[in-house]
């Protein structure tokens, strides 16, 4: 699945305690991170993914049909859990740990003037989810480990991805001294940490996200200081033909229009859709070896499921792919 | 009403078309698509999109920013077809810029203006503060409208989540500017003692004093000059936003949802349409967004199967016919791979069939603009390109290979399919 096994970087995804995805819209980033914390689960790793926005679908993918997680969280398979980071009931939480006592902050939340500062209020929000993930990186077990092995976070779409990551940035050059400016610091320190933390960009292999991703990249190396070791390359389009035989379609249109084909469909109609594949299978190959070209990194690529992304067995399979189980059990 | 009635009453009626959608779809090359053939249609138009791909921008010709229209080339738009009259300007909108424009603007002074954009929290908190420059970029479409020079904007949105921050953007900036505590913290003097924490009622006091442990003080006295330098523009602001909004969600715009079939694009497009009833966003129609559709005449094949052994055999006998005396040719799986093909593009129109139902059902299609444009075999980078989407839009692809082609076919049934799940 791996594009050669000489450029992805030895060190698993696995290896990780927070993998943040982000992508632009429509390639597939919520796809990558019900796989990754599926594969992760399936492997023994205890897991918790992230949803951060309200309407992504993260729970559908892994559990069709259910009801969305809320900020308590959910079990949705064998060491997997889901939740979703409401800002408003993280700073809640977060005001009872400074205060100590709830029912001061209820009074607090329920106070409309309060209320319509915060709704307006720029940046906290990205900084309370952060400090909500960074406080569940800390939380341990009974014996002393870690709760979770690894965290991975629905990010928001690139653009925004870049300003949530960068608001702890913000917020340490921005406040001088006090309690918010010591958790911006924690955060930051997390999310530069490179033996903890990884920003793993989707993209897809068509002229748009290429260019996206490339400048996300760019971005991201010149500003915020997140680690990354590879993008991830979705819905890429495998070899359609087999060897020596790659004008297939080519051949297929060549083919007498009255020839019998028993219950197929006509030649014209195979090489149509022959020639589809090839097309996208050409135009992939091209724009993958740009974003590697452009970002400097690794390509790591998923494949392309005509039966669509959003079944529990196509997650699986592209938890083999992201992770290379399968590769890894055949050997 | 028949799609071209629908597409008249777009085109030639309105002063607004605002394409919205999921990212991803394709909403940047439809807006433009739906500018050229307004063009075409004799009108004056400008298209405003806001992320455009580079080749398109410069097809469109605005490569670089500016923030100001820029007329595309007459005499290309001749070759176009679009007569004398029509013409097409596009600009690629600076929404930190028009933002600030509208500080200045709307500024009691020119102290008061500088005091705001020089401000650290302006400077840093501008692009998220409550949709503010969503906000900005419908206020420009205002100015644009009030101008004259153009009978039709259409324009180009931000990506579903944050696309209807413009609607409520303005009133939460005002809420929050007339709040008690934001008055507060602009008006700290008002009361006795550092921010008056006695004057006002329990919850008020504790957040304030909340807010303060947490973020120090020198935090809530960047705030306060923030807002104190937005205090004096807040009337100019709110009978402004109240004139963008009458223009945006009245009779002389239209909402067009640009969805993509895939099924997660296409399930996020039917969450999205529950957004925008609850804004009560007039839907004027929808462009479903790269289709595949099935090469052949008749119905898409019902079932993804392996082809029985002996259809394999004439596959391969064919295949290796047509390759002459070359031993080494692999017949078996250049046939196999031929259905493997077949199989698996049938189970993708068929999956996208089933989306697009729903997505008819849902949007009750028959009484929309609803059209279906396939997907192109090429990334769309120029004007021509943008005037074969047009056609697929608006004309149902015709021209694209006149009667008998077996595109105009498939989309002819494709348009009746989703009549009747919707008359259902």
């Amino acid at each position: 699945m791996v594009s050669s096994p000489s450029t992805i970087p030895s060190r698993s995804l696995l290896d990780r305690r927070l993998v943040i995805v982000t992508g632009k819209g429509g390639t597939g980033k919520t796809t990558v991170v019900a796989a990754l914390a599926l594969g992760a689960a399936r492997a023994g790793r205890r897991v918790l993914g992230v949803e951060m926005e309200r309407g992504e679908h993260l729970h559908r993918l892994l559990e069709p049909g259910s009801a969305p997680v809320g900020y308590e969280g959910r079990d949705v398979a064998p060491n997997l859990r889901l939740m979703r980071i409401d800002p408003f009931e993280a700073l809640a939480e977060y005001l009872a740990l400074q205060v100590g006592v709830r029912s001061v902050v209820d009074l607090v939340m329920r106070n409309r003037g309060f209320r319509q500062l915060m709704m307006a209020a720029p940046g906290w929000r990205e900084l309370i989810i952060l400090g909500k993930v960074w406080h569940l990186e800390q939380m341990r077990d009974a014996s002393g480990d870690p709760l979770y092995d690894l965290i991975v976070v629905d990010a928001p779409a690139t653009g925004h991805g870049v300003t949530f990551l960068d608001v702890p940035r913000v917020v340490v050059s921005a406040v001088r001294t006090g309690p918010l400016r010591r958790n911006a610091e924690l955060v930051e320190g997390m999310i530069e940490d490179a033996e903890r933390t990884l920003l793993l960009p989707v993209s897809l292999a068509e002229e748009l996200p290429t260019r996206e991703t490339a400048e996300l990249v760019e971005r991201l190396r010149n500003g915020v200081g997140i680690p990354l070791d590879r993008v991830v390359v979705n819905a890429v389009t495998e070899p359609p033909f087999p060897a020596g035989v790659e004008d297939l379609d080519l051949r297929l249109a060549r083919l007498p229009s009255d020839a019998r084909l028993g219950g197929l469909p006509a030649p014209a109609v195979l090489a149509e859709c022959a020639s589809h594949l090839r097309a996208r299978f050409e135009l992939n190959r091209e724009y993958e070896a740009e974003i590697g070209e452009r970002t400097g990194l690794p390509v790591l690529r998923l494949p392309f499921l005509f039966e669509g992304a959003g079944t529990p067995e196509a997650i699986a399979r592209l938890a083999d792919a992201l992770l290379g189980t399968r590769e890894a059990a055949a050997a | 009403m028949t799609p071209e009635a629908f597409a008249r009453s777009i085109l030639e009626q309105r002063r607004i078309a605002v394409c919205v959608g999921c990212g991803g779809v394709g909403k940047t090359t439809v807006a433009a698509a739906i500018g050229v053939e307004a063009a075409r249609r004799g009108r004056r138009v400008l298209v405003m999109t806001i992320d455009p791909a580079r080749r398109l921008a410069d097809a469109l010709g605005v490569g670089a920013l500016g923030n100001e229209p820029r007329a595309v080339d007459p005499e290309v738009l001749a070759r176009l077809g679009v007569p004398e009259g029509g013409a097409l300007s596009a600009m690629m909108l600076d929404m930190k810029r028009t933002f600030d424009d509208l500080v200045t603007r709307f500024a009691e002074s020119d102290a008061a203006r500088d005091r705001i954009l020089e401000n650290p929290i302006y400077q840093h908190a501008s692009d998220a503060l409550a949709g503010s420059v969503e906000y900005s970029a419908m206020e420009k479409v205002y100015e644009l409208c009030q101008r004259e020079d153009y009978d039709l904007v259409v324009v180009d949105t931000p990506p579903a989540q944050h696309a209807l921050d413009f609607l409520e953007a303005p009133e939460r900036l005002l809420e929050f500017l007339d709040s008690r505590l934001v008055q507060l913290l602009i008006h700290p003097a008002m009361a006795a003692g550092r921010f008056g924490f006695r004057l006002f009622q329990r919850g008020t006091r504790r957040a304030l004093q909340l807010i303060e442990r947490i973020s120090g003080i020198g935090f809530l006295e960047d705030i306060s000059e923030f807002l104190l330098a937005f205090e004096g523009m807040s009337e100019g602001f709110r009978s402004r936003a109240t004139q963008v909004r009458q223009l945006l969600l009245g009779s002389d715009s239209a909402f067009i949802l640009v969805t993509g079939v895939g099924s997660e694009a296409a399930k996020q497009s039917l969450e999205f349409l529950d957004r925008l009833e609850s804004f009560h966003v007039p839907l004027e129609g929808v462009v479903a967004n790269r289709v595949h559709r099935w090469p052949g005449a008749g119905p898409v094949p019902d079932a993804a199967r392996i082809a029985p052994e002996d259809e394999v055999e004439a596959l391969r006998t064919a295949l290796a016919v047509d390759a002459g005396p070359d031993e080494g040719f692999p017949a078996d799986a250049a046939a196999r791979a031929a259905i493997a093909a077949a199989n698996g593009y049938a189970a993708l129109v068929r999956r996208e069939e089933r989306e697009m139902r729903a997505l008819a059902q849902r949007t009750n299609a028959a009484r929309r603009f609803w059209s279906a444009v396939p997907e192109l075999p090429k990334d769309v980078h120029d004007l021509q390109g943008l005037e074969q989407v047009a056609r697929h839009v608006f004309r149902g692809g015709e021209e694209a290979g006149g009667p008998g082609d077996p595109d105009a076919t498939s989309g002819a049934r494709a348009g009746g399919t989703l009549g009747e799940a919707a008359a259902d």
